[in-house]
């Protein structure tokens, strides 16, 4: 892949393809924001529409969240996160695979915003980017910065930048692996005692504003009503109240154990800037650990906390 | 009404602080600008605006309103009392941006009106001095003028500030600020609103014209209500709650009661029109059962219903918040083409 404007060629070429060869009804990718730092799903259902797409490094979520009892054939332009969450929908029963067409793109990482601005201080009026940096421009100023510096938190430790094993066709070239989370943070953090490792998460949701971007970003959450909704009877409070808070949380990290693609649209969509990926983390690594069984991996392998085996342990059964 | 300059912006504040009044003011936590109590000497003056708009200040996320408690000597029967109305100081805000005085002026309408009085409102309400600071430097996403208001707009506030150089130009607006400035020491008379014009045209220059909201305010409702656009919109929408949250102008509220076998306390949280929850019957009916519905009333809301309720005044005051966090990008101003299309 020579430049961007190579892979978005592609990316339109292959969604009008996949249109054409009657694959899918609609193709659902990424256009263009209106504003620095964004970009907006975008569905195509027409060869005109399909001019609209591009590759962007502001996603914030992840568009297998739109696939749960979606009407029709959907062609979807997938990062390797996407796809593996596209993977789960269809093991968890959600969106049958005939009706899946998978276009993967290999992808080096979303752009934090809050990176960026970690790093340029002064207002940003234009963000535009080419293959592996990003290119702002102020009032009288402009400046670059390579992608890899500023990635999103999630995209640093991505085990599955090129989803060729995943999907029906790729575009753009293999993107270079990385080493992969070794968990060493919060591996210190559980040998710490339990009131500290109370503190620690208790502080990380301090600001939450229960606004439910995280939820409705994630491509786990389809429950058609979620517990914190239930109003008969209503298992949560509705106040800012920090336990309803922290409780929201920690029992939305336990329906995604072992579910979890490490996509990071919870925090990309979060207003607030909280580290949610916190809370799934160490479950990943336990999930791994214990049932070497990684998300979104295998088209028919069941997430293994929904499922039971004789021979599963159960020695935490006294 | 007066004009005044002074030439140290801490000594403005402290005596602001010391006039008896409570400083609310733009200070930095964990690196975010918010609205807080704060010392002068915190008081932020490099930013944008308030990562959440201020409407928290009048309009708490989560409000006390009234505590209740079985009556030990008559069975069946609660005692009631009132929360949190007693406790409201007096408080001078400094520091308000004019989109979201006018944002907290579109709320005053709401919660005060010929039909209605909202004692939790009015109370910090009117129990406030609105000093706003004007924008000599608009951000990115800032569209104020498209929607009719000014980055040195005077609606909803009492004194209007600018900064310069070291010290700040201010003009009063209504006897309230009047009041307020009279009883400060350190304030000399005249010098700030020749300046103004200047300031306040340069800072206009610099943000987008007008959106063209005639259409789609002198249509009726109907017509607007039925155009095919809102599906394509809603498609994406996600239906969390950030837009209406960070909003300068989204008031809605839940009431909830939390109790236990003894009593309990009343309270009004933060509702969002974008949850299906927003909407449900008792009965099980949803008037609102698809993200077309939501999406459709938070817009027809922000830019047609409330301009009809309010003589005019748009729903929208273009502070940018919602173009800058929503997770897929709905845009209020693409939306309005739309509506006008």
């Amino acid at each position: 892949m020579t430049s961007l404007a190579d892979l978005n060629q592609n990316i339109q070429t292959a969604a009008r393809r996949a249109l054409a060869d009657g694959r899918a009804e609609v193709v659902f990718g990424y256009r263009q924001g209106t504003a620095p730092f964004t970009a907006a799903p975008h569905f195509a259902r027409t060869p005109e529409d399909c001019g609209q797409f591009v590759w962007t490094s502001f996603a914030r979520v992840n568009l297998a969240a739109y696939l749960p009892k979606y009407p029709g054939k959907v062609a979807l332009i997938a990062r390797g996160c996407e796809a593996r969450s596209a993977v789960g929908q269809v093991v968890e029963s959600q969106f049958p695979r005939e009706n899946l067409y998978v276009i993967g793109v290999g992808c080096q990482g979303m752009v934090d915003p809050e990176a960026v601005l970690a790093r340029e201080k002064r207002p940003i009026r234009e963000v535009t980017e080419d293959l592996t940096t990003i290119n702002l421009a102020g009032d009288g100023w402009t400046a670059s910065l390579p992608k890899a510096e500023v990635l999103r938190r999630n995209c640093k430790t991505c085990v599955c930048r090129t989803p060729k094993d995943l999907a029906d066709e790729m575009l753009g070239g293999d993107a270079p692996p990385l080493p992969a989370d070794d968990f060493a943070d919060l591996k210190a953090l559980a040998a710490k005692p339990p009131q500290e490792k109370m503190a620690y998460f208790k502080g990380l949701v301090k600001d939450c504003l229960r606004c439910y971007a995280c939820r409705q970003a994630c491509p786990l959450c389809y429950c058609p009503v979620c517990f914190v909704d239930e109003t008969r009877p209503q298992w949560l409070g509705k106040s800012n109240d920090a336990m309803d808070t922290f409780t929201f949380h920690l029992l939305r990290a336990f329906h995604c154990a072992g579910r979890c693609t490490s996509c990071g649209a919870c925090e990309a969509a979060c207003p607030m800037d909280i580290k949610l990926r916190e809370f799934n983390r160490l479950l990943e690594e336990e999930v791994q650990k214990d049932w070497q069984f990684v998300p979104g991996a295998s088209w028919d392998q069941k997430p293994p906390l929904t499922t039971y085996r004789p021979d599963d342990e159960a020695d935490f059964i006294k | 009404m007066a004009e005044y300059t002074v030439k140290d912006k801490l000594s403005f504040l402290k005596a602001a602080a010391g006039s008896g009044r409570r400083l609310l003011a733009p200070s930095s936590k964990d690196g975010r600008v918010r609205l807080a109590e704060v010392t002068p000497d915190r008081v932020a003056f490099d930013y944008l605006n308030t990562h959440l708009s201020p409407k928290d200040a009048f309009f708490p996320q989560t409000e006390k309103m009234l505590a209740f408690h079985k009556d030990a000597a008559k069975p069946g029967a609660f005692v009631y009392q009132p929360l949190g109305l007693d406790k409201i100081q007096p408080t001078v805000v400094f520091g308000l941006r004019p989109c979201d005085a006018r944002g907290l002026a579109v709320c005053d309408r709401v919660f005060q009106n010929d039909r209605f009085t909202d004692p939790y409102w009015k109370t910090k309400y009117e129990g406030a001095v609105k000093i706003g600071l004007a924008c000599q430097a608009p951000g990115p996403n800032c569209f104020c003028t498209a929607v009719g208001g000014s980055p040195f707009g005077e609606d909803g506030l009492d004194v209007l500030a600018f900064t310069k150089g070291e010290g700040l130009g201010l003009k009063t607006l209504t006897p309230a600020g009047d009041e307020f400035l009279k009883g400060l020491s350190g304030l000399e008379s005249g010098g700030a609103a020749g300046e103004m014009d200047g300031l306040k045209k340069a800072a206009e220059s610099r943000l987008p014209g007008p959106l063209d909201l005639a259409k789609a305010q002198a249509a009726p409702v109907m017509e607007i209500y039925n155009q095919p656009h809102w599906k394509e919109t809603a498609d994406r929408c996600l239906n969390c709650g950030t837009c209406t949250f960070f909003c300068p102008t989204c008031h809605c509220f839940d009431i909830q009661d939390e109790e236990n076998e003894r009593g309990g306390v009343r309270m009004r949280n933060w509702d969002t029109c974008m949850s299906w929850l927003y909407t449900i019957h008792g009965s099980g009916h949803n008037p609102r059962p698809t993200k077309t519905e939501r999406v459709r009333q938070r817009f027809m809301h922000k830019l047609k219903y409330i301009p009809l309720k309010q003589g005019g005044a748009c729903g929208c005051v273009g502070c940018g918040r919602c173009v800058q966090h929503c997770p897929v990008n709905i845009d209020i101003r693409a939306v309005a083409v739309d509506m006008s299309k």
